[in-house]
C-alpha cells in the first residue's frame, strides 16, 4: 500500500484491490482479463484441433475405428453431466448476485458434484482403455501374461482379426503395449472405394491389410484422444479447485450484489471447459459411428 | 494544472520514499506486487540471459574466424548456435522490452497505480524463472543441438541432446509471455487515467498493446507445439515421423504459425520505443500519430498470415508460395509508413542529440536495412537462392539486434533516470551508442554478401574463399561486444555515483515525467487528469520550461 | 571456377536462370538504395538543421498530412508489388520442371549426398553434369531433412523424408561449383557437401566412359525386375498375368480398383513397390507382396528408371543430340538384357 494514500479518504469496499479506483473498474479489468485468458486457451486447444484435423483427413478410417471403440454412452453421459453442471454454475452466479448464501453453497456443491462425476466417468473410461491395451504408450497398459480365454493355444493376436464391437480381446500383452487387431473398417472402405491416398499407403503391405501399420494410425488417434481429453480433464481438476475456493468464500458470505466477480469469472472458466468438451465429444466419439451399422 | 506543481517542486528537501526504498528485505522483492519492482527483477534476469547468449555469440564468431572447425568441433558449434538462438529469442528478445520497459512504464504512462493484475504479473516473472531455470539446467547437462527451430524429425528422433528439457523450458516461459500480454491488454482497456483517451495514449503503449495481441494469440500455439514435441520425444507416437505415418512439415507449420508473429513480438515494442524517442527528443508531436498507431495493429494482424514464407523451399505448392509471398509484401507497407513518419517528425523540430536519440537514429538506419532485406527474402524467386544462407542470418540480426536490441538500449537510457533517479554519463553513453552502431554494421553487413555467395547458415566450417568476409564479421563482433558491455559499466556506475536526475530532466510531457524519479510505489501522489494530447510540449500543458531553464543554468554553473 | 577477387561479391552465374535471380537482386538493391539514401539524408539534414538551439524550446506544432500519408503508403505498396511480380516470374521459371531433362537421382543421408546418373554412374558428394543440358534431380532422404543447394545455379530445394522433391537447372558455364546441404541436419551438417562439375559435352562423355562402373539404372532395374526380385514372373505382360502390364504406363492415367484414377508417375511406382495394396489397378487382385525393407531407395530409383524405359520415356541421354545416342545405346543394352532373361 502506498505510504502517501493516508491523506486521501480511503473507504473499503469488500475485495477492492489497491490498484483500482472503484469496483466497476476492478470488475471490468477482471472480466477482460478472463476473456483474454479464454482466448489464449482457445488458441492452445486450437493447436491440438489442427493436429486432429490434419490426421483425421489423412487417416479417416483409422480415426473411425478408434472412435467406434470409445464408449459413446459414457461420453454422452459426460456431455449431459457437463451441461447440467453449466446450469448449476450459471445459477450460482445468479444467486451470488442476489446475495443468497445458502443457494450459492448448494449450487456450488452441485457443480462440484457434477464435475466429480465427469472425472469419475473419465476414470472409468481410461481404466477400460488400460485394460483393452489402448493407451498409446508402451508399458502403460495392463500386462496380460497369459490369455484367460484362449482357445486351443491361439494366444497370439491374429493380424486383422475381425471382431464385433466390444468383444473380448483374445491376445496376450506381456509388455503392456498398444494393441489393435480389428481392421474391419479398412475392408469396408476398400469395398466402398473411399480410402484416401495416405490410407492406401498407410494401411497396407504385401497387398494385404497390415495390422501393424493400421495399428500405428489408430495409435495416433488414441494419442490425440488422450492428450485432448487429458488436458481437458486437467482443466476440470483446476475448475474443481476453483469451486472449492468459491465454496469457502461463498460460505463466508463474501458475495453480494456489489461484489460477485470471482463467481462470475469462475463461471466463465467453467463454461469454457464445458464448451471444449462439447467439441471434443462429437469429434472423438461420434464421427465415424455410422460405420457401426 | 493541478499536478504541474508535483513535477517541479522536489529534487531538494529530504528524500521521499520511492518504490526502491519502500522495503528492502528479499521478501519485499520476491513477493512484491509492484510492477516497477517486477520490472527491475526482469531487468536483472533478462540481462543475465543476454550475457549468456552473447557469450555463445562470441564463441560462434571466434569459431568462424577460420574456415576449418578448429576452435570447436562441429557438435559443440551446433550446440553453441542453438543455445545462442534459444537464449536470445525466448529469454531475451521476447521479454526484453515488454517485460522490462513495458512493465515499468506502461502503467505510469497511462496514469495507473499499477498493472490491472499485479499478482498475475508476479506469476509471469516466476514462470520466466522456472522456464529459464529448466533451460539452464538442460544447458548445464550438455545442451541441445537442434537449432532453435527444433525441426522434426531431427529433434524428435535423431538428436541425442536435451530437447525435452529445453522444450519444457520454452513451454513454461511461454506462459510468462502470455500473462504479460494479457495483463497489458486489460490494463490499457481499464486503467487509463481520467482524460487519457485511446488517441492520447503514447505510441509506446499502442505498440505494447499490439504486441500483447500477438502474445495472446500466438504464444499458446508454440506452447502446445513444443509440448507435442516433448511428448513425441518421450513416447514416439510418430505424428511428426513420416516412417509411422506422421508429417514433419506439419511441425513447421505449427512452429512458424507462432514463430513468425513472434518476430513482431520482438520488433513492435522496439518501434514503440523509437516513436517515443523521436518525438520527445525533437520536442515535437509525432507526425501521423494515428498512422503509426494503426500500422502497429496492422502489423500484428498481417503477421499471422505470412508464416509460410519460412517454408518456400520445403516443398509447399506454388500457389501457397505465391500467396505467402504476396502477403509478405503487404506486411512491409505498415513498416514503411512508420519509417516515413519518424523521419517527418524530425522536420522543424528542436532536436536534442543525446544518447537515446543516437540509438533511435541508429535504429532508423539499421531497421531500414533490415526491413528492405526482408523484401529480398519475401520475393519468392530470390529467396530460393537466399533462404538458409547467411543472408537470412544478416537480415534477422538487422531486425532483431539492429531493431529490438538498439531500441531496447535506447529506451533503457531514456527511462534510466526515471527508473533509478540517477543520470548516467552522457559522454560514455554516446560513445557506446556509436560503437554499437559501427560494430553492428561491421559484423552483419558482410554477412549479406556471404549469403549471396551462398554460404549456408549453421556451418561450423566453410570454403576458404569466404574467409575474408568472415574475418570482417568477427572483427566487427568484437567492437559490438565492447559497445554492448560499456552500458553495463557506466549504468551500474551511475547507480552509485550518478548525479540525481530530477523528475523531468528533459522537460517532456509524458505522464511518466510528471511523477518523481524514482516514482513512489503507487506511481502518482494524486490521480493525474490528462488534458493534453500525446506529445504536446509547451507551458500550457503544465511544463514550466522557464523554471527548468533557470535550474539548468544553475546546475551547469555549480 | 570461383572468382579470385580478394573479396568475392557475387557467386558465379552458371545456370540458365541465374541471371534472372541476379537481375531481381540488382533491382532490389536499387530499390533499397533509393529508399535508404533519401531517408538517411533527411535524418541528417533535419538533425543538423533543426538541432536544439534553445534549451527546452517548443517548436511550432505540425499536423499530419493525409496526402503525404497516402502517398507514402501507396508508393511502397506499388513497388512491393513489382518485387512480388518479379519474384513470382523468376520462381515460376524455376518451379516448372523440364520434360526433357537428363535425370539424376539424389538420396540424402546424414551426412552425405548419394547421387546416381541414369547411365549408372554413382557419385558421392560430387555431381558431374554437361554444360547446356537441362538436368532434373529427383530427391529424397533416408533420415532427416536436408537441402540440396548450388549457389552458382541460384537454386536449392529441401529434401524431405517419405517424399520426392525435385530440382532442375541448366548449367551454362563449365567449372567447379560448391554443393551444400542448406537445411540443418545434425552433427556434421557443414561437412555435407561437395562440388558440382560442369563439363563440356565431350569431357562429360569421357568422364562417363572412364567412370562407367557398372550398369545403367535401367539395366540395374531390369536386372532387379527380372532376376533379383522376380517382378517379371507376374509383370511380364502376358495376357494371363497376375500383375499389371507395365509397358507404356509411365505418366499415363491408370484406373484403380474403386473407380479412382491415378497418374503412374515416380511417386506412384515407388508406392506400388513399397505398399502394393494401397493403389490397385483395376482388374487385378491385391496379391503383390511388399518390397519394403528388401529394396533400398537406390534400387527403387533403378526400378523406376526401368519402368520408365518400358514406356519409351527417354529422359535424357549421355550426349548432346539426345535422339541419336539413345537410339544407338538402348537397343544394345536391351539385347544384352534379353539374353540374360530366364
Amino acid at each position: 500500500m502506498s505510504s502517501h494514500a493516508s491523506d486521501k479518504f480511503v473507504y473499503h469496499e469488500p475485495g477492492l484491490q489497491h490498484q483500482f479506483e472503484d469496483m466497476k473498474q476492478q470488475e471490468e479489468s477482471v472480466s477482460i482479463g478472463m476473456w483474454m485468458f479464454l482466448v489464449q486457451e482457445i488458441m492452445f486447444f486450437g493447436g491440438l484441433f489442427t493436429v486432429y484435423l490434419v490426421f483425421r483427413s489423412k487417416y479417416p478410417m483409422a480415426f473411425a475405428a478408434g472412435s467406434n471403440h470409445l464408449d459413446a454412452f459414457w461420453g454422452g453421459l459426460n456431455t449431459l453431466v457437463l451441461i447440467v453442471s453449466s446450469l448449476t454454475m450459471a445459477l450460482t452466479v445468479y444467486y451470488a448476485q442476489k446475495g443468497n448464501r445458502n443457494m450459492q453453497v448448494v449450487l456450488i456443491l452441485l457443480t462440484m458434484f457434477f464435475g466429480a462425476v465427469f472425472l469419475g466417468v473419465k476414470a472409468i473410461e481410461y481404466t477400460s482403455k488400460y485394460e483393452d491395451g489402448l493407451v498409446p504408450v508402451a508399458g502403460l497398459n495392463k500386462k496380460v501374461k497369459e490369455n484367460p480365454n484362449a482357445e486351443h493355444g491361439a494366444a497370439q493376436a491374429k493380424p486383422c482379426y475381425e471382431m464385433g464391437h466390444g468383444a473380448e480381446h483374445t491376445y496376450i500383452n506381456p509388455r503392456g503395449e498398444f494393441q489393435w487387431v480389428d481392421c474391419s473398417l479398412v475392408k469396408v472402405a476398400e469395398k466402398g472405394g473411399f480410402l484416401t491416398p495416405e490410407e492406401k499407403i498407410g494401411y497396407y503391405s504385401n497387398g494385404d491389410i497390415d495390422a501393424d501399420k493400421f495399428r500405428d494410425k489408430v495409435r495416433i488417434f488414441y494419442w490425440i484422444y488422450f492428450v485432448m481429453t487429458g488436458l481437458h480433464a486437467l482443466h476440470m481438476i483446476v475448475g474443481i479447485g476453483l469451486m472449492t475456493w468459491l465454496l469457502w468464500t461463498a460460505w463466508k458470505g463474501t458475495y453480494s450484489h456489489d461484489y460477485f466477480a470471482p463467481v462470475e469469472m469462475s463461471g466463465l472458466y467453467w463454461h469454457f471447459v464445458d464448451i471444449v468438451w462439447i467439441f471434443l465429444f462429437p469429434l472423438l466419439y461420434l464421427l465415424g459411428r455410422h460405420f457401426l451399422h | 494544472m493541478q499536478n504541474a506543481d508535483a513535477i517541479i517542486t522536489d529534487s531538494s528537501g529530504e528524500p521521499k520514499v520511492n518504490y526502491l526504498t519502500n522495503g528492502s528485505t528479499i521478501k519485499s522483492w520476491l513477493l512484491t506486487k509492484d510492477h516497477k519492482r517486477i520490472a527491475i527483477m526482469y531487468l536483472v534476469s533478462v540481462s543475465a540471459f543476454f550475457l549468456m547468449g552473447g557469450l555463445y555469440a562470441a564463441a560462434i564468431r571466434l569459431e568462424l574466424l577460420t574456415p576449418a572447425s578448429d576452435l570447436m568441433e562441429s557438435g559443440t558449434y551446433n550446440k553453441a548456435f542453438t543455445q545462442h538462438g534459444v537464449l536470445m529469442i525466448f529469454f531475451f528478445l521476447i521479454p526484453a522490452i515488454p517485460a522490462i520497459l513495458g512493465n515499468f512504464l506502461l502503467p505510469i504512462m497511462i496514469g495507473a497505480k499499477d498493472l490491472a493484475l499485479p499478482r498475475i504479473n508476479l506469476l509471469s516473472l516466476y514462470f520466466y524463472w522456472i522456464g529459464g531455470g529448466l533451460t539452464l539446467y538442460a544447458l548445464l547437462q550438455g545442451g541441445v543441438d537442434t537449432g532453435w527451430t527444433f525441426y522434426t524429425p531431427y529433434s524428435t528422433t535423431f538428436s541425442n541432446t536435451f530437447v525435452m528439457a529445453v522444450g519444457l523450458g520454452i513451454f513454461i516461459n511461454g506462459f510468462s509471455s502470455i500473462l504479460t500480454g494479457l495483463n497489458f491488454i486489460v490494463t490499457v482497456h481499464t486503467m487509463r487515467a481520467p482524460g487519457m483517451t485511446w488517441f492520447r495514449l503514447p505510441l509506446f503503449v499502442w505498440a505494447q498493446y499490439a504486441t500483447s495481441l500477438v502474445m495472446i494469440l500466438g504464444t499458446p500455439v508454440i506452447a502446445i507445439t513444443v509440448l507435442m514435441l516433448a511428448i513425441e520425444r518421450a513416447v514416439h507416437i510418430g505424428i511428426f515421423d513420416p516412417a509411422i505415418g506422421g508429417d514433419p512439415i506439419l511441425f513447421q507449420h505449427l512452429f512458424w504459425f507462432y514463430s513468425h508473429p513472434a518476430v513482431y513480438i520482438m520488433i513492435l515494442p522496439g518501434m514503440g520505443v523509437i516513436s517515443e524517442l523521436v518525438s520527445n527528443f525533437s520536442r515535437k508531436k509525432i507526425f501521423g500519430y494515428e498512422f503509426i498507431a494503426f500500422s502497429s495493429i496492422a502489423i500484428a494482424v498481417f503477421g499471422f498470415l505470412v508464416w509460410g514464407h519460412h517454408m518456400f523451399v520445403s516443398g509447399q505448392s506454388i500457389y501457397a508460395g505465391l500467396v505467402f509471398s504476396f502477403l509478405t509484401m503487404v506486411v512491409a507497407v505498415p513498416s514503411a509508413i512508420k519509417m516515413f513518419n519518424w523521419t517527418a517528425t524530425l522536420y522543424k523540430g528542436s532536436i536534442l542529440w543525446n544518447t537515446p536519440l543516437l540509438y533511435a537514429v541508429g535504429f532508423l538506419g539499421l531497421f531500414l536495412i533490415g526491413g528492405l532485406t526482408g523484401l529480398f527474402l519475401g520475393s519468392i524467386g530470390l529467396t530460393v537462392h537466399l533462404t538458409d544462407t547467411y543472408f537470412v542470418v544478416a537480415h534477422f540480426h538487422y531486425v532483431m539486434v539492429g531493431g529490438q536490441v538498439i531500441a531496447y538500449l535506447g529506451g533503457l537510457h531514456y527511462w534510466w533516470p526515471k527508473m533509478t533517479g540517477k543520470m548516467y554519463s552522457e559522454f560514455w553513453g554516446k560513445i557506446s551508442a556509436m560503437l554499437v552502431f559501427v560494430g553492428f554494421n561491421l559484423t552483419f553487413f558482410p554477412q549479406f554478401i556471404l549469403g549471396y555467395q551462398g554460404m549456408p547458415r549453421r556451418y561450423a566450417s566453410y570454403p576458404e574463399e569466404l574467409q575474408v568476409l568472415n574475418i570482417f564479421s568477427t572483427a566487427g563482433a568484437s567492437v559490438l561486444g565492447v559497445g554492448l558491455m560499456m552500458p553495463v559499466v557506466y549504468l551500474v556506475h551511475s547507480l552509485f555515483f550518478g548525479k540525481p536526475a530530477g523528475d523531468n530532466p528533459w522537460m517532456l510531457p509524458g505522464l511518466e515525467w510528471r511523477t518523481s524519479s524514482p516514482p513512489p510505489t503507487e506511481n502518482f501522489e494524486t490521480m493525474p487528469v490528462v488534458t493534453w494530447e500525446a506529445y504536446e510540449f509547451g507551458e500550457e500543458n503544465g511544463l514550466d520550461t522557464e523554471e527548468a531553464r533557470r535550474r539548468e543554468a544553475v546546475s551547469t554553473v555549480s | 571456377m570461383q572468382t579470385n577477387s580478394w573479396v568475392p561479391l557475387f557467386p558465379d552465374q552458371a545456370s540458365s536462370f541465374a541471371w534472372q535471380v541476379d537481375y531481381l537482386y540488382f533491382y532490389l538493391i536499387i530499390v533499397s538504395v533509393a529508399f535508404t539514401i533519401p531517408i538517411v539524408v533527411a535524418v541528417f539534414v533535419f538533425g543538423i538543421k533543426y538541432r536544439e538551439k534553445e534549451k527546452f524550446a517548443t517548436p511550432e506544432e505540425m499536423h499530419g498530412s493525409i496526402l503525404l500519408e497516402t502517398t507514402w503508403s501507396i508508393i511502397p505498396f506499388v513497388i512491393s508489388m513489382t518485387i512480388f511480380l518479379g519474384g513470382a516470374i523468376v520462381y515460376y521459371n524455376q518451379y516448372r520442371l523440364p520434360d526433357d531433362g537428363m535425370e539424376v537421382y539424389v538420396v540424402g543421408k546424414q551426412w552425405m549426398w548419394k547421387l546416381q546418373h541414369e547411365t549408372g554412374q554413382r557419385e558421392i558428394n560430387e555431381l558431374h553434369v554437361p554444360v547446356n543440358r537441362k538436368v532434373k534431380l529427383t530427391m529424397t532422404t533416408e533420415d532427416v531433412l536436408h537441402d540440396f543447394s548450388i549457389p552458382a545455379f541460384r537454386t536449392k530445394a529441401d529434401v524431405v523424408p517419405g517424399r520426392y522433391t525435385y530440382l532442375w537447372f541448366e548449367a551454362t558455364k563449365p567449372g567447379k561449383y560448391h554443393l551444400y546441404c542448406a537445411e540443418y541436419c545434425g552433427l556434421n551438417h557443414s561437412g555435407m557437401g561437395g562440388y558440382v562439375y560442369v563439363m563440356e559435352q565431350s569431357d562429360f562423355d569421357n568422364w562417363l566412359s572412364g567412370n562407367v562402373s557398372g550398369q545403367t539404372p535401367v539395366e540395374q532395374g531390369r536386372d532387379l525386375f527380372e532376376n533379383k526380385l522376380g517382378c517379371a514372373s507376374c509383370h511380364a505382360g502376358g495376357p494371363a498375368q497376375r500383375g499389371a502390364k507395365l509397358e507404356g504406363i509411365f505418366n499415363k492415367e491408370v484406373k484403380l480398383v474403386g473407380g479412382n484414377t491415378v497418374i503412374a508417375n515416380e511417386a506412384y511406382i515407388r508406392e506400388s513397390i513399397l505398399n502394393p495394396g494401397g493403389q490397385i489397378v483395376e482388374g487385378f487382385q491385391p496379391i503383390m507382396p511388399t518390397f519394403k525393407g528388401q529394396v533400398t531407395e537406390e534400387q527403387i530409383v533403378s526400378l523406376v528408371a526401368y519402368i520408365k524405359s518400358l514406356s519409351g520415356v527417354q529422359t535424357g541421354t549421355t550426349s548432346a543430340p539426345p535422339a541419336a545416342n539413345t537410339n544407338a545405346a538402348q537397343p544394345a543394352r536391351a539385347s544384352n538384357a534379353n539374353s540374360a532373361e530366364q
